[in-house]
């Protein structure tokens, strides 16, 4: 540093910081006119990352709040396959009041000639039910009367879409198990319905007495039995579950509270909130462009003004100065705006989408999203945005009148330290927000690398443009070299474009491709090879004559079946399973409980990765083999050993081996197969898979309708329809947030063509002196918006396909097939959404007489 | 008068502007003869360049009637005047006005292609080779020197091998030097490709070398005359 250097910086620093400040604020006075495409993009993508968090925060409140109403008591003790043990009911009858309910799924058929089957998500109370929050019926009735014995009849209540489809009349007669019950009312609340598992079927309210009788909780049927405390007021709930756990630490019992009620509600509200805000960042980065082409614009237009102030003394430091505090003023600006739209609409819509959730949603400003979308929009600013300033340092006044603008500028060494700090912040904020930082960084990374490319392509395009217009392509064509020079020339905003709408349709085009994918895998590919029906609670003596009548029902091809328990892991190699250190990937499968069986030979098609099986006639120390991805996760291998509570029996298991399951064909497969020795004598029903033509669904129904009332039959079919629909769902919410990219883009392109409308206006003009027809100038102009357009659509075809296929092969973990019908759309959605940001602004250029616009010109 | 390019009757311009109508021209009487070159002086803000346009086709007048090579301006839709201009008239500002996306042999070869010419790119060259600029044909405007810029533009103007030459202030943005030279090109081509000159320029001198000189103040014409050898013949 110099001693000139040194001086100006110890007595000036304070001063040029006052003087860039007011300098920014007297640019200011002449208004935001040009930064309106800038304040646009940014308050597009903060107001949906703002809008995605506080819906969120809402739900995962509305959880909270309401979390003894989901959960149906202050805690709630789950056992399997079997009802608490007296002791057991002793100790909970000390914590507080108790009620008792009992889930199954199960056929309810009507009674009559004509019966009519479905499957149902049962559920059996006890007069304490519920104890917090209310049911509701149709008729407006009490619960403890609909479901209570009168003459003979146990009563029934149902949701509205058995009803429905059963046509059912207050008064009719429903079969249940080996029980006749009489259908009461229409059941249209359910204060805890949130709380379950996947339901495969409508709700059906009776009483667990009723249930009792018909059958359905005899030994080896598949229930789960859920015992709901509601506690004193003070009663400390985690201090509660240790005791429970001591008491009796073979229950095999999951355990929660108000405090978590619905952990897989919660899990997946988060989980599709973070996917919905990693949209939301691809809209703001988008926007980001749309900000940077806006600040060189606006630079641009500034450099009189800029070479003013350099030549009058101003440091090149504080003129920086000056302008980033304009920016920062209008990015603050367009960020609160965003916050304003995003999270004031979602609370003033909160009435109305809270109606149409299936969960409960408390909605309100929560700051903590609003700060975490207002910090992205900052940060997305900054880094579109100090690139182009930067220039300010670097330009010297001379360059500045002679015209020079700072496109092409690369930044020195410590602006570019800035950027790459902003970028790595920006990542690990992303990361650490989002509760799945591997993803989060991956669609970074992607959203970076597609950038990047469509830098690079908007690069060569602009260069092909220019050299394809000096070529025998525009000789003799002069609008359609108009067209291509106006891509190709520098300062024309091709590269801007190409980014944004390549962005903003390579989204669309990576959405649309995984969910076409999906929906393939689903509809097409899964059924093909997929059984017709699983049976289930088939009990053992009634195995051989089932089998019997299927073998003899027409249509029915392939029959399996295979012993069916579940069990709870409880620990994984001596450590309880809940303070196993594993990949949270796998945590589903200490969650609840799983299906085991046993074997003495490998299933079909199963494949060994490690370990060796047992022999056919092993009777040593229970052995189980165990799903290879899964079992690796959990940090299994062969020798290890786990234990598994069936039915509140635990049995401790040596890893034999490890094995790999297409889960995909939906054949019969169990995460566990035991050693058949282990389970010897445990009481257990069989699982069937019957494979059959569709015209055999309706026999095989009507065969185990008429003589096996207990077997419940799950119509594939049904549930692939169920999951598409739930699917179809998500895909619309993924949509929207890819339409938001979408406009963010539109913004971005409707920017540029609004740079590029000036020297339209010119050039139509000169056009017209030297004798072009308007159509002719109207040609041009649409084709080279509809070119760029169209260019940019391929690209985000190429980019967005490139990131469907990763995420079908690796995270779907199948086959990628190019659907060609929305690939289509995607190129030519772009072509038509540049030509509409074109001609926007054509109309003005083609409507001005020249002489209008020469004589500005002309000064 | 069978080679009467320009006939001017009573021609008015008012243009509305946020102050109120601003009235640009007034009852302009004017012919003008095949092959005459006529300078247009006047101070600033006299209406010289307003008139330019006008008999460009540019702007419409708002009274009176303007026949330009036989056609009755004030009649035409703006594409009919399009092709006006492309097929019989040259114009030339002070500004330039070229096109900044192409290069200067496609700016000279734009009017010519408009009109469908298959010679379009060779004429360009060889116009670009008489205004000394033959190594610079792939050059884009910003490349160029004022000069070169002009030069251009000369160029194109003539490469219709238009009947009626426009300059408005051709000299107005380049140095005296340069103007010079340019002019020489302009005054030298206009008759060598046989034109009808009408330039709009401040320097006396340079209207002084057309055979006619129109004053202007205010909207009208104050005074038009012919220099005493031509008023001699």
């Amino acid at each position: 540093m110099s001693v000139a250097d040194a001086g100006e910086a110890a007595s000036g620093q304070g001063g040029m910081l006052r003087f860039a400040w007011a300098v920014a604020l007297r640019e200011l006075r002449g208004g935001l006119a040009g930064f309106r495409i800038f304040l646009l993009c940014l308050a597009l993508g903060v107001a949906g990352i703002a809008a995605v968090g506080s819906i969120t925060a809402a739900i995962q409140a509305g959880l909270a709040a309401e979390g003894r109403t989901i959960l149906g008591g202050d805690a709630s003790i789950t056992l399997t396959y079997r009802l608490a043990s007296d002791e057991e009911r002793a100790w909970m009858d000390a914590a507080g009041d108790v009620s008792e309910v009992v889930d199954l799924r199960s056929m309810v058929g009507t009674t009559g000639a004509e019966s009519e089957r479905a499957l149902a998500q049962v559920k059996g109370v006890d007069g304490a039910y519920p104890l917090y929050g209310e049911v509701q019926l149709g008729d407006g009735g009490a619960l403890d009367e609909a479901v209570a014995e009168r003459d003979g009849h146990w009563g029934l209540v149902a949701e509205g879409v058995l009803v429905d489809r059963l046509g059912l009349k207050p008064g009719d007669k429903l079969r249940l198990g080996t029980g006749t019950f009489e259908y009461r009312g229409r059941l249209t609340q359910e204060p805890d319905a949130a709380a379950g598992g996947m339901a495969l079927g409508p709700r059906v309210l009776v009483a667990t007495e009723g249930l009792r009788a018909s059958g359905l909780l005899g030994p080896g049927t598949l229930f789960e039995s859920l015992y709901r405390l509601r506690t004193a007021p003070a009663t400390d709930l985690d201090a509660l579950e240790v005791s429970f756990g001591d008491a009796f630490p073979e229950a095999g019992a999951r355990w929660l509270d108000r405090a978590n009620a619905a952990p897989g509600i919660a899990r997946f509200v988060e989980r599709l909130g973070a996917f919905l805000v990693l949209v939301g960042l691809a809209a703001l980065v988008v926007g980001g462009v749309g900000v940077g082409a806006a600040v060189r614009g606006y630079l641009t237009r500034k450099v009189p003004t800029i070479a003013a102030l350099r030549t009058l003394g101003a440091p090149a430091g504080t003129v920086f100065a000056a302008y980033l505090m304009q920016v920062g003023l209008i990015a603050a600006l367009g960020v609160l705006i965003g916050l304003a739209v995003g999270g004031g609409g979602v609370a003033l819509a909160g009435p109305w989408i809270a109606e149409r959730l299936p969960v409960p949603a408390a909605f309100g400003v929560y700051p903590t999203a609003l700060i975490i979308a207002g910090i992205y929009g900052m940060l997305t600013a900054a880094l579109f945005a100090l690139w182009p300033l930067s220039w300010l340092r670097e330009v010297r006044p001379a360059a500045l009148f002679r015209g020079e603008d700072g496109r092409d500028t690369l930044p020195r060494p410590g602006m570019l330290a800035v950027l790459a700090g902003t970028t790595i912040g920006f990542a690990a904020l992303v990361a650490a927000l989002s509760g799945a930082p591997k993803i989060a960084l991956w669609v970074l990374l992607g959203i970076g690398a597609a950038l990047a490319l469509l830098r690079a392509v908007g690069f060569l395009v602009a260069r092909g443009a220019a050299r394809l217009a000096r070529g025998p392509l525009g000789r003799r064509r002069p609008m359609l070299r108009l067209a291509l020079g106006a891509i190709g020339a520098p300062g024309t905003g091709t590269v801007d474009v190409v980014m944004a709408l390549g962005l903003g349709l390579g989204v669309l085009a990576a959405i649309g491709q995984v969910d076409a994918n999906m929906q393939r895998f689903i509809k097409a590919e899964l059924p093909a090879g997929a059984p017709a029906f699983f049976l289930v609670d088939i009990q053992p003596h009634q195995l051989d004559p089932v089998r019997a009548a299927l073998d003899e029902t027409e249509g029915v091809g392939r029959v399996d079946t295979a012993p069916m328990l579940r069990g709870v892991i409880t620990e994984l190699e001596g450590v309880p399973a809940a303070e196993a250190e594993i990949d949270p990937e796998a945590a589903w499968v200490l969650r609840g409980d799983r299906g085991v069986t046993y074997a003495a030979e490998p299933p079909d098609g199963a494949v060994l990765t490690a370990g060796e099986w047992w022999p056919a006639d092993y009777d040593g120390p229970p052995l189980v083999s165990f799903i290879d991805e899964e079992g690796r996760q959990l940090g299994l291998e062969p020798g290890d050993s786990i234990t598994v509570s069936v039915l509140g029996r635990p049995i401790t298991a040596t890893v034999a081996n490890l094995r790999v399951v297409d889960w995909r064909g939906l054949g019969i497969n169990f995460i566990m197969i035991l050693s058949p020795n282990a389970l010897a004598g445990a009481p257990h029903t069989h699982i069937a898979t019957v494979y059959a033509e569709a015209a055999a669904e309706a026999p095989v129904l009507r065969m185990l309708g008429q003589e096996y009332l207990n077997v419940t039959a799950v119509r594939v079919r049904e549930q692939i329809e169920r999951v598409s629909g739930a699917l179809g769902k998500l895909g619309a919410a993924t949509r929207w947030g890819a339409l938001a990219v979408l406009l963010t883009g539109l913004a971005v392109l409707i920017g540029a063509a609004g740079a590029a409308a000036e020297r339209q206006v010119r050039e139509a003009a000169v056009l017209k002196v030297l004798g072009a027809e308007r159509r002719s100038i109207l040609g041009s102009f649409a084709l080279r918006t509809a070119l760029l357009g169209a260019i940019a659509g391929f690209v985000a075809l190429l980019w967005g396909s490139l990131a469907a296929w990763g995420v079908t092969r690796f995270v779907l973990d199948g086959d990628f097939a190019l659907a060609p019908g929305a690939a289509l759309a995607v190129v030519a959605g772009g072509a038509f959404l540049n030509l509409l940001a074109g001609l926007v602004f054509a109309a003005r250029p083609l409507r001005l007489r020249p002489a209008g616009v020469l004589r500005m010109q002309e000064g | 008068m069978s080679d009467t390019l320009i006939s001017l009757e009573d021609v008015g311009l008012t243009l509305a502007s946020p102050a109120g109508d601003v009235e640009i021209l007034r009852g302009i009487g004017l012919e003008v003869v095949a092959g005459e070159q006529v300078g247009i002086v006047g101070p600033s803000g006299s209406g010289k360049s307003s008139l330019l346009m006008v008999l460009g086709g540019l702007e419409r007048a708002t009274s009176g009637r303007v026949t330009v090579l036989g056609e009755e301006l004030t009649a035409l839709d703006e594409d009919a005047l399009a092709r006006l201009r492309r097929d019989r008239m040259g114009v030339v500002f002070q500004s330039f006005h070229l096109i900044p996306t192409m290069t200067a042999i496609e700016n000279v070869a734009t009017p010519l292609e408009l009109a469908g010419r298959a010679d379009a790119f060779d004429r360009a060259s060889s116009l670009l080779k008489e205004v000394g600029l033959g190594h610079r044909e792939g050059h884009y405007p910003a490349q160029l020197s004022g000069g070169e810029q002009q030069r251009v533009a000369l160029a194109r103007a003539l490469a219709p091998r238009p009947q009626l030459l426009l300059a408005d202030e051709p000299t107005g943005n380049l140095d005296g030097r340069t103007g010079d030279a340019v002019v020489e090109l302009l005054f030298g081509l206009a008759a060598e490709e046989e034109a009808t000159l009408v330039m709009v320029t401040h320097a006396p001198a340079l209207a002084e070398r057309c055979g006619r000189v129109l004053s202007m103040a205010d909207g009208g014409v104050v005074s038009d005359e012919r220099a005493t050898w031509e008023a001699a013949e």
